[in-house]
């Protein structure tokens, strides 16, 4: 798959609340009979985000998505979409976005050039030449003229993607784009997706793989029960640890100059390392001292690195203890 | 490419296109076949309504007869079949596929799309229509020759030469058009209510069946004027002399209700319909 994307649209880097809002949702609510799907779901997407979208299989991340794509009509609350509403301006605000929910489908009897011209051509026209580009995007390019009918599902879901690219929309929605593909797939599209964000396209990825969200993404939300429990910077919403890893060739003596380097910080041994509970940034001083030693630094690796994981195990079993803490 | 043009893309890409059309292609050269080679001849000459059907025994006298015994013959259940397939397939056959969502994730109206599919499930019983005119007429021609027909009247014995006699045919089969276009807009109504074109279509046809039963049972005569099933061999008094007008009005006035009952029902429906498939 090529990584490479033409997007001549000057974009900004996605850092912050300074940049404008590409995507928001506010008091999102869906209510299915008497299940809540989405509850009062208020997000934020700026413009050159690579927003991760999680959750557990049936947090509401795909009704969420149908509501922005104005598929399903909200209970109550709407989307904006660059200034455009959902459900009210729902066609001005699709203009933006490309993407799929659940699984991408599409004309099985048709070749995947002549469903991307026959869908593509909804939102303005389509050249060959921008379709050969998308097809070869996501390595399609030599089975554009087959059948749908015959593709694989990790083969639909490059299709879906090239959809999704077909028009280069400001903002590009997909819905676990990786699921269904062999691992080189998954790590072809994770580098599409981080390209993508390189060149300033907004992209809302929804995944319930936590390692993939931190991956790729700089923005993260993440869904329980159709509540957002967390939303910010990946970086933010992973727990700093300010604990690394030693190995050198004189344990003893690096262990010593450890001590005096940080004299309030903790030295412990951990399987063969030296463990040091310390600021980060005393990181290269503590290197450098090392070797003006004479002590050779095998390894330093970050110790206790708390991922998106563990974070995400310990919010949702804090939200469940809530739950069943609440009379019911 | 506009909505129509590419609904009319998608049902020229299906298998079951084709299989409708190559039956009405075939109908009237088996019926051909069937006159050409009975022993049984009628004895008078003319047309005679047979219980809503058509007596294809007076065909020999002239092919025409093939092309009105076939589209009085095939008004009942093969057009209609016809009609309700079309209508259905077009929400709840690409609900079931998953397409619909894809379709409306693009910035397109949804009143648009529905419009679309209800002209081009109409355009698809059209050319069916016109299929199955052509195929009668050659067939009626090469079997029988194209010869004059006898129109019903009571008081003398009357003809339409060939010419008008092709005009009274194309005026029947566009009152068959239209009578389908009720059945197609039924099956979209249908559609709406559905994600799966089976039940669509089945929906639909039952509610026809029923209607052609409830149609048929003298106690409920009096329902039988509001079903457009009633009004379906209505095209038969185009073959009067003079033309019968006056229950062909009212047949075009039924379908026109119909037509714009159902569609509308199904218009109220599809704009707020949340699409889950």
């Amino acid at each position: 798959m090529t990584a490479s994307i033409h997007n001549p649209a000057p974009r900004g880097q996605g850092l912050g609340d300074s940049d404008p809002v590409v995507l928001s949702t506010h008091g999102l609510t869906k209510d299915f009979k008497k299940l809540r799907a989405v509850d009062g779901l208020d997000l934020t997407v700026y413009r050159g985000d690579v927003f991760g979208f999680l959750g557990p299989n049936g947090a509401g991340k795909s009704t969420t998505i149908r509501l922005i794509f104005g598929l399903l009509y909200p209970t109550s609350g709407y989307v904006e979409v660059l200034g455009s509403q959902v459900p009210r301006d729902r066609q001005k605000a699709l203009r933006h976005i490309g993407g799929f929910v659940d699984d991408p489908t599409f004309y099985g009897n048709m070749t995947a050039r002549r469903n991307l011209r026959l869908i593509g051509s909804m939102n303005g026209e389509v050249s060959e030449e921008r379709i050969t580009e998308v097809l070869e995007m996501v390595d399609l390019a030599e089975r554009g003229d087959s059948k749908v009918g015959g593709y694989s599902h990790g083969m639909r879901q490059r299709l879906g993607i090239a959809l999704a690219l077909l028009h280069r929309p400001e903002l590009i929605i997909l819905d676990e784009p990786t699921s269904g593909l062999d691992p080189q797939g998954m790590k072809d599209v994770r580098e599409l997706i981080r390209a993508l964000g390189r060149t300033g396209t907004t992209v809302f990825l929804s995944s319930h793989l936590l390692h993939e969200v931190e991956l790729v993404c700089n923005r993260a939300a993440i869904l329980r029960k159709g509540r957002m429990i967390a939303q910010g910077p990946v970086s933010q919403l992973r727990p700093a640890s300010n604990a690394v890893k030693v190995l050198t060739d004189n344990q003893r003596v690096a262990q010593e100059v450890l001590r005096r380097l940080a004299p309030d910080g903790k030295v412990t041994q951990d399987q063969g390392y030296l463990v040091l509970e310390a600021a980060e940034d005393l990181v290269p001083e503590m290197v450098r001292r090392l070797v003006s030693q004479q002590i050779g630094v095998r390894a330093v690796i970050p110790a206790h690195e708390e991922g998106l994981e563990e974070m995400f195990l310990e919010l949702t079993a804090r939200e469940d203890a809530q739950g069943e803490g609440q009379p019911s | 490419m506009s909505q129509l043009r590419r609904e009319i893309v998608k049902i020229l890409s299906r298998k079951l296109t084709y299989f409708g059309w190559a039956g009405l292609l075939v109908v009237p050269v088996l019926v051909s076949l069937a006159v050409r080679f009975s022993t049984h001849r009628s004895g008078p000459p003319g047309m005679e309504e047979t219980g809503g059907g058509f007596n294809f025994d007076i065909a020999s006298a002239s092919g025409l007869y093939i092309a009105i015994g076939s589209i009085i013959a095939l008004s009942l259940f093969l057009l209609p079949m016809l009609a309700a397939v079309s209508g259905s397939l077009t929400l709840a056959g690409e609900a079931e596929k998953g397409t619909l969502r894809t379709m409306l994730m693009q910035p397109v109206r949804r009143g648009s799309v529905l419009a679309a599919k209800w002209l081009a499930a109409n355009l698809y019983v059209a050319v069916g229509l016109l299929i199955l005119l052509a195929s009668s007429l050659i067939a009626g021609g090469a079997f029988f020759g194209l010869k004059p027909i006898f129109l019903v009247n009571l008081d003398t014995l009357s003809t339409a030469g060939v010419g008008e006699g092709i005009g009274l045919i194309l005026l029947a089969y566009l009152f068959a058009f239209v009578a389908m276009a009720a059945a197609v807009s039924l099956a979209l109504l249908f559609s709406t209510l559905t994600d799966s074109g089976l039940t669509a279509m089945a929906g639909a046809m039952v509610l026809i069946i029923i209607m052609l039963v409830l149609g048929n049972i003298s106690a409920l005569g009096f329902l039988r004027p509001y079903f457009f099933t009633s009004h379906v061999l209505a095209s038969f008094n185009f073959f009067r002399d003079p033309i019968a007008w006056e229950p062909i009005r009212d047949a075009l006035l039924n379908f026109a209700v119909w037509i714009a009952g159902t569609t509308g029902v199904a218009w109220l429906i599809f704009r707020r319909k949340d699409i889950r498939s």
